[in-house]
């Protein structure tokens, strides 16, 4: 017997999410070869709508320690499951991955893995160390998990491999935290910051967050303060979109004009580097 | 020979539907080669799909509001010679 389970409907999106559909060899060549190097990219896990564009752009974003997170957060379409062996050969598979990809910028983030005893530091470490080796001009930004289970271990675990910038993102304001993310909190996720920016002052650091989940503005000013007090400079602020219908449902649309003056906002408050549009993601074509 | 249009890969969400928001052309039109023939939706766009010669819109196959997947004909057009 066939049964069909009701169809969630989709939601109609205002005028301004419209985006082109990728056709650019580019990125067809970027597909292809992501493909075959068994890479996994944050672009398909998250069902990126920028995918098209960055591809195109010879740009991705890796995901390395499996495919299955520890944690099933309500915005996130990354998998939660049983977590796999860390890999040794990861770090040589990726710097011969980003060689042939002739990535000049590549951003590497994981899923979070708190079965880890350091959360999976290490093996960013040493895909930065292998990325450096080969690619000693490459630029490298990494977007790592709070660490909440092993803060200091987990960044010493970077003193000899260090990143260009380092982003960990805050995701929502302090209220809704609980309800997206799952063991995810303001005060993990800055102290994560604060203890980065303490014990490496010379790395940018970097977070971001999503609006549209039903936040006040006020939550939001109080979110862009606090990161600043803990030393972040860049900062991206997009609009939430959720990857299926099975996720936390969008709130509220954001029009353009309001990201602009989060944007103006933003740099009031000393931001350096700032992504404000509703399409704006944290590792949107970021060699920009 | 009419050219089928079918819905073409979206990116991240490769493999999977979309929604026909509405059609921008209509059965009879005439068309240029890049013409935006419909507007789809998924979960995070909207994005058009253009046509992928000049011509006549002999047929629509999908309604408005009807989900769609990657591959389905969507319309087929007689190309100019």
């Amino acid at each position: 017997m066939d049964i069909t389970l009701p169809r969630k409907q989709r939601v109609p999106l205002p005028r301004w999410l419209k985006k082109e559909l990728p056709s650019s060899p580019e990125y067809f060549r970027t597909r292809t070869l992501l493909k075959e190097l068994g890479l996994q990219t944050i672009c398909e896990e998250a069902r990126c709508p920028n995918q098209g564009e960055c591809w195109s752009k010879n740009h991705a974003t890796v995901m390395i320690l499996g495919p299955n997170c520890t944690r099933t957060c309500g915005f996130c379409s990354v998998p939660k499951g049983p977590t796999t062996r860390v890999d040794p050969e990861e770090p040589l598979r990726l710097a011969e991955a980003i060689q042939q990809l002739g990535l000049k910028y590549v951003v590497i983030t994981s899923v979070n893995r708190d079965d880890l005893p350091d959360g999976g530091a290490a093996q960013f470490a040493a895909c930065i160390a292998s990325l450096r080796v080969r690619l000693p001009e490459t630029k490298v930004e990494i977007l790592t998990p709070d660490f909440q289970f092993s803060l200091e271990r987990s960044i010493e675990a970077f003193q000899d491999h260090l990143p260009d910038v380092w982003a960990h993102n805050i995701e929502t304001v302090d209220r809704l935290s609980r309800k997206a993310r799952v063991k995810g909190s303001h005060k993990a996720t800055l102290m994560c910051l604060k203890a980065i920016k303490e014990r490496y002052p010379q790395v940018p650091t970097k977070s971001g967050i999503m609006l549209g989940m039903g936040e006040q503005e006020g939550e939001v000013e109080e979110t862009l303060t606090r990161l600043r007090s803990v030393g972040v400079s860049h900062i991206t602020v997009g609009q939430y979109l959720r990857p299926t219908p099975h996720h936390m449902p969008v709130k509220e649309f954001i029009p353009p004009e309001r990201f602009e003056a989060w944007r103006q906002r933003c740099a009031e408050l000393g931001y350096t580097a700032i992504e404000c549009h509703p399409y704006a993601r944290s590792s949107y074509i970021s060699s920009s | 020979m009419p050219i089928q249009v079918k819905l073409p890969e979206l990116g991240a969400e490769a493999g999977d539907e979309a929604t026909v928001s509405y059609w921008i052309a209509q059965e009879g039109d005439q068309v240029g080669e890049g013409d935006d023939l419909v507007e789809m939706l998924t979960d995070k766009a909207n994005f058009n799909v253009p046509a992928p010669c000049s011509g006549k819109i002999i047929k629509l196959f999908v309604a408005e509001n009807e989900v769609v997947k990657v591959g389905d004909l969507l319309c087929e057009i007689e190309p100019s010679s």
